[in-house]
Parts: C-alpha cells; sequence; structure tokens
C-alpha cells in the first residue's frame, strides 16, 4: 500500500532525519521540516540557495573536490560527514547520504541528501583521535626513555669494563711486592701477614676476572673461548687447587681425577670455572669438613664436581644461585660480588654444557658437565 | 629514476601523433576524467595519470619534502613527459594541476605546446589588489579543520586504498573507493594547494592556453578565472553553463567541445 496525501507529506515532513533535494545546479529545491528545524533558517532562506552556502568552509571545499565527484561518478554516496552551519552560527555536524535521479537519457534531474545528526558520533571520533595521538606520544616517551636507559647501562658497563682493566695492573705489582717481602721476612707472624696479604690479592684478582666477564658478556661479546683438545687439563685443575689451598690455609681439598682421554675445551676457562666453585665452597662450607673436587670422563661426558659440607641451601636461594650479583649470607670480610657462580654456570653454557646444584644437609655439591664431542 | 609509469599509474590509450595529457586536482584521482579522456581517444594518444599519493599511484614514493611545493608535482609531470617522449602535446589540467601545468611547461620546452586549464587559481587567499576567494583565515581554519577533524575526513578518507593497484574497471561498483586519500597525504596535498601563489609564472607562460571557466564555482571564482586568463600572454576563456568546480564531471560534453575546438 503507498502513502499518499498528508500522510505522505508527514513523513517526509517530520521525517527522524534531515531530506533536502538539489537540482543539478547544485540549488535547494526542497528542504524538509526536521533540517529547517535543526538549522535554524526558514524555509524561503534556504530553497534555491546553493546547498553548500549552507555548509562550514571546510565543509564547502570538501564538497566540491571530493563528495560532488563522488556523487558524479557512482550516482550515489553513503555516510559522508558533512558540516553545516546554523543560523546562529553554529556548527551542525551531521552524516549524509545522498542519490541522484537521472531520466532515460541519463540526464541528472535531481539529488536528493538524507542527513542524520552525528554530534555525539563526532565528539566520539575526536576523543578516539585524541586518544591515539597520546597514545602514539606515550609509545614515543616510553621508547626515548627506554634509549636513554639502554645508553647508561652501557656506558656503567663500559665503566666496569674499563676499571676492571685498570686495576689488575696495580694489583699485579702488589702481588709481585707480596713475593719479595714473602722472601725476605723472618718471623712468623710477618710470614702470615704476607700470606694475607697474597690470598686477599688472589681473591681480588679473580674477583676482577669475573667483572670483566660480566661486563664482557652484556656488552655483547659472550665468553668467549679458545678450544684446545689436546691439552692436559689435569694440571691446570691442580693448579688451581694449589691456589685454593694456599689461600685458604686450614682448609682440606680433596682431589679425585679420572680423565680418560683428552678433552676440547679452554683449559684456562674450566680453571676459572673450577675456582669460582671451589672459593663458594671454601666461603659457604664447614671450616672442619674437608671440600672434595671430583673430574672424570665418563659416557661421554666430562664431568666435574665441587662438594663441602655445610647447612643445606634453601629452595628460594637455590632459585637465584646463577643470576649476576645474587649473595648468599656470609661474613662480610669474605663477600664477592657474587658474580663468581654467575661467570661459572656461562663458562659451563659456552662449552655447551650445564652447571647444576644439589643440596642436603649432608652435603652441597655443584656439578659441572659437558658433552666430550 | 623509479618507475615514473608504476609511481603515477599513468595510463595510456587512443590513437594519434599528439598526445592530451590529463592531470586531476586536489580531492580525486585519474577517474576525473572518465567521461572526457576517451572522447579524444581517436585522435589523440590520452595519458591519465595519478598525482603521488592520490588513487591507484606508489604511495611509498610519497616524500614529504619534494611534494611540499607544486614544483615536486610539476617535475613528475615532466618525467612522465620524458618517459613517454612526448612533443607539442596537449596538458590538460584540472583546478591546482592547472598551475602545475604552468610550471611544467616552462620547465620542460617542447612538451607542451597547448594548455587547457579547467577551474585554474593562481592563488586562493585574497592579496592586496587581488581577489582569490578565501582568506587567510578560512584558508588556515580548512587546515586546521584537516588537523583537528582528522577523524570526520578519515571516515571518507579511510586510511587506504584497499586493492588500489588494481582499480575496477569503468561499470563495477566502486562504493565510495575514488577519491579516498591518505589523511595524511590529503592534509600535505590541501596545505600546498591552497597556500600556493604563482600569479608571477602566469607571464611566462609562451605556449596557447585556454581557460574553462565553470559559472558559480566556490572552489575558483570567475574573477579567478579571469585574473588567470589575461596574465598568461594570449590566453583566452571560456565560460561553461556547467556549474560548480568539476565541469569535466558534472557537464563533459561542454568540456570536450570546448577542448577540442581550441585543438583542432
Amino acid at each position: 500500500m503507498s502513502v499518499s496525501g498528508p500522510d505522505f507529506e508527514d513523513m517526509v515532513n517530520n521525517a527522524p532525519c534531515g531530506y533536502v533535494t538539489l537540482h543539478p545546479n547544485g540549488r535547494i529545491e526542497h528542504v524538509n521540516a526536521t533540517l529547517l528545524a535543526w538549522s535554524g533558517h526558514p524555509a524561503d532562506q534556504m530553497v534555491g540557495k546553493r546547498f553548500t552556502d549552507f555548509l562550514t568552509m571546510p565543509g564547502r571545499i570538501y564538497y566540491e573536490t571530493h563528495i560532488a565527484p563522488l556523487l558524479r561518478m557512482q550516482g550515489f554516496f553513503n555516510e559522508f560527514a558533512i558540516d553545516m552551519v546554523t543560523a546562529a552560527g553554529e556548527p551542525l555536524h551531521m552524516i549524509a547520504n545522498a542519490n541522484e535521479r537521472r531520466d532515460a537519457d541519463g540526464k541528472l534531474l535531481l539529488i536528493r541528501l538524507a542527513l542524520i545528526k552525528a554530534t555525539d558520533r563526532r565528539r566520539y571520533e575526536q576523543e578516539l583521535l585524541a586518544g591515539r595521538e597520546l597514545a602514539i606520544a606515550a609509545e614515543r616517551a616510553t621508547q626515548e626513555v627506554l634509549l636513554l636507559e639502554h645508553e647508561t647501562s652501557e656506558l656503567r658497563e663500559q665503566f666496569i669494563a674499563v676499571l676492571g682493566h685498570d686495576l689488575r695492573n696495580p694489583l699485579a705489582s702488589i702481588s709481585a711486592g707480596a713475593r719479595l717481602l714473602g722472601r725476605a721476612v723472618q718471623n712468623e707472624k710477618e710470614q702470615q701477614i704476607v700470606a694475607m696479604m697474597q690470598t686477599t690479592v688472589m681473591r681480588m684478582a679473580s674477583m676482577i676476572d669475573n667483572v670483566l666477564d660480566f661486563a664482557r658478556g652484556r656488552l655483547g661479546g659472550g665468553i668467549t673461548l679458545e678450544y684446545d683438545a689436546n691439552g692436559p687439563l689435569e694440571p691446570v685443575l691442580a693448579q688451581v687447587i694449589d691456589e685454593l689451598r694456599l689461600a685458604s690455609p686450614g682448609r682440606v681439598i680433596e682431589f679425585e681425577f679420572a680423565v680418560d682421554g683428552p678433552v676440547n675445551c679452554d683449559r684456562i676457562r674450566i680453571g676459572q670455572l673450577l675456582s669460582n666453585l671451589l672459593g663458594n665452597a671454601v666461603t659457604h662450607g664447614t671450616a672442619h669438613k674437608p671440600i672434595a673436587v671430583h673430574a672424570e670422563t665418563r659416557n661421554g661426558l666430562f664431568e666435574l664436581w665441587v662438594a663441602n659440607a655445610g647447612e643445606a641451601i634453601p629452595q628460594t636461594v637455590m632459585d637465584k644461585l646463577f643470576e649476576p650479583f645474587f649473595r648468599g649470607k656470609a661474613r662480610a670480610s669474605k663477600q664477592g660480588l657474587g658474580l663468581g657462580l654467575y661467570i661459572a654456570s656461562q663458562i659451563a653454557k659456552a662449552h655447551g654444557g650445564a652447571l647444576t646444584v644439589a643440596s642436603t644437609p649432608a652435603e652441597t655439591r655443584f656439578s659441572f658437565s659437558m658433552p666430550l664431542a | 629514476m623509479a618507475n615514473v609509469i608504476e609511481r603515477n599509474n599513468v595510463q595510456v590509450r587512443g590513437a594519434g601523433d599528439r598526445a592530451m595529457v590529463f592531470a586531476h586536482g586536489f580531492g580525486c584521482d585519474q577517474n576525473m576524467w572518465r567521461f572526457v579522456a576517451p572522447a579524444f581517444e581517436k585522435d589523440f594518444m590520452t595519458v591519465v595519470f595519478d598525482h603521488v599519493g592520490a588513487g591507484g599511484s606508489d604511495l611509498s614514493a610519497y616524500e614529504r619534502a619534494k611534494y611540499s611545493t607544486l614544483s615536486g608535482y610539476a617535475d613528475d609531470v615532466v618525467e612522465i613527459g620524458t618517459e613517454l617522449g612526448l612533443k607539442d602535446s596537449v596538458f590538460v589540467g584540472h583546478s591546482v594541476s592547472s598551475m602545475i601545468g604552468v610550471l611544467a611547461a616552462r620547465q620542460a620546452p617542447g612538451t607542451f605546446g597547448k594548455l587547457v586549464l579547467i577551474g585554474p587559481s593562481a592563488r586562493y587567499i585574497d592579496d592586496e589588489g587581488y581577489v582569490g576567494g578565501f582568506s587567510a583565515k578560512q584558508i588556515d581554519e580548512l587546515l586546521e579543520f584537516l588537523e583537528s577533524n582528522h577523524m570526520g575526513w578519515s571516515a571518507q578518507m579511510a586510511p587506504m586504498i584497499m586493492g588500489n593497484s588494481d582499480r575496477p574497471d569503468l561499470g563495477q561498483e566502486l562504493t565510495n573507493s575514488f577519491c579516498r586519500t591518505d589523511p595524511d597525504i590529503a592534509k600535505a596535498f590541501a596545505r600546498v594547494t591552497f597556500t600556493s601563489d604563482n600569479r608571477k609564472d602566469l607571464a611566462e607562460v609562451s605556449v596557447p592556453t585556454l581557460v574553462l571557466q565553470c559559472s558559480e564555482d566556490i572552489i575558483a571564482s570567475q574573477e579567478v578565472g579571469e585574473f588567470v586568463a589575461r596574465s598568461i600572454p594570449g590566453g583566452r576563456m571560456i565560460v561553461l553553463n556547467a556549474t560548480g568546480h568539476c565541469p569535466n564531471l558534472s557537464a563533459p560534453d561542454e568540456v570536450i567541445a570546448a577542448i577540442r575546438a581550441f585543438v583542432s
């Protein structure tokens, strides 16, 4: 059933949208009551005028350069933002659909425009836009902070590397001096003092080595290895044990060695690993119980472990043992940097092996294991 | 140099010794010429293209600095002419491309033998003793509107044209896919268009030039068109019955007839 007469007029005039028809020359032919009410313009001031006269200046330019061409080319457009200006001079934000009426020859007769108020939608769009800009700005700020942080930390690590390197020379002088003094001094008390100096020098040298390795690792160099498949490993390990014995008078370190063939590894690094494990055992193990060191080749693996007696390591501590700068409970004078186990585990990894720990009230054992081939 | 033909989505059709190059203005792309260019295919080699940033052009070739002046766009037109080996061709420019043609013709003498300028303006902003049609404040508002009203615009100028490289041919459903431009590029193109001032360049045009002026063009008024025709040595102007700013779409027959009379 078609609608006609007063009902039809009401349907168009009081539709819940603005409705306007334009002559092909762009001038307004009809405008419904809804749009008149929204815009505040009287009908006699709108009819006969160009539709674009009632748009904001940017809206006018956009209509002529974008909307009108599109309408001409496809015969309609959907969902375009159109901003009118009310009689009071206020912007009236709208979304419009339009289509054309053409005759049988394709000649344009009429343009129909339906307009929906979109004030809230526009506000929402602007909030979205503002939100996006905020997010972009925040992202940029975060990136800047990260970059700065990265630069700072790199600088710090470079500083550590340089410092560690420069500390080695004066330490070597102290070490040489202590050795000379050790030959010269006569009484037992003086000898003890010199021995203590040498112990301290060794502990310090080992700390510097660890710091340098740590800094190098952080700077991207990682732990570098110089593999040697032929050199004997035992004398290197034995020397490390001798040094530790010398530096820890009164401590018993037992050593078993069962290596059948060559071990393709960086012997200096394995020595450093053992030294770090022994240093740890000396610091944390029960003083009157012996420390055991064991090295062997078995089932295609090279295994090296260090065991000491003492309290069991709590599980919470266990998880953090191999993290850099982790320090367990120890007398202040014996505190290291907390890098020893971390570096040892890095050396293990670099060899394609692993460093693990098992701790019971009877024994704490650190085991290094690496494949032989 | 990047492939000019792909960069500007250059389409060559028709037959003939002389070429006719059609350049679109701010807001749309080469589809602006779909009712006009085919009429010349019998007698001319027709060339349509998209400015970089518009239509099916290579968006990755968009350089902010280069396209911050109309000379950057004119350089592209010259490159297209060189690439196609054009001699004594007809340049038809719509809207801002009118001035791009004026610059290109001067830059590459011999490439363009005639200019047709549709709805040209040498300067949109009023100046002392000159009516451009817009106050500096209004153009500022436009650019501000483009900055602040991004979402409202992007609803129409959608972030990216989907599958624009193989633009659907005539007759296929195109639903709003014309005239879509990356919003940032649209803003930049609006700025270079509406703040340009090429009044001094007009006197240097040395080829026959025809201005096609629409009735009731709110972008480029008759006064603005008259200024262009008057300032170009030997420039002629025809006022079309067509209204609005895009007679190439709204009154193609009138535009075709005027161009044909001018070039034959």
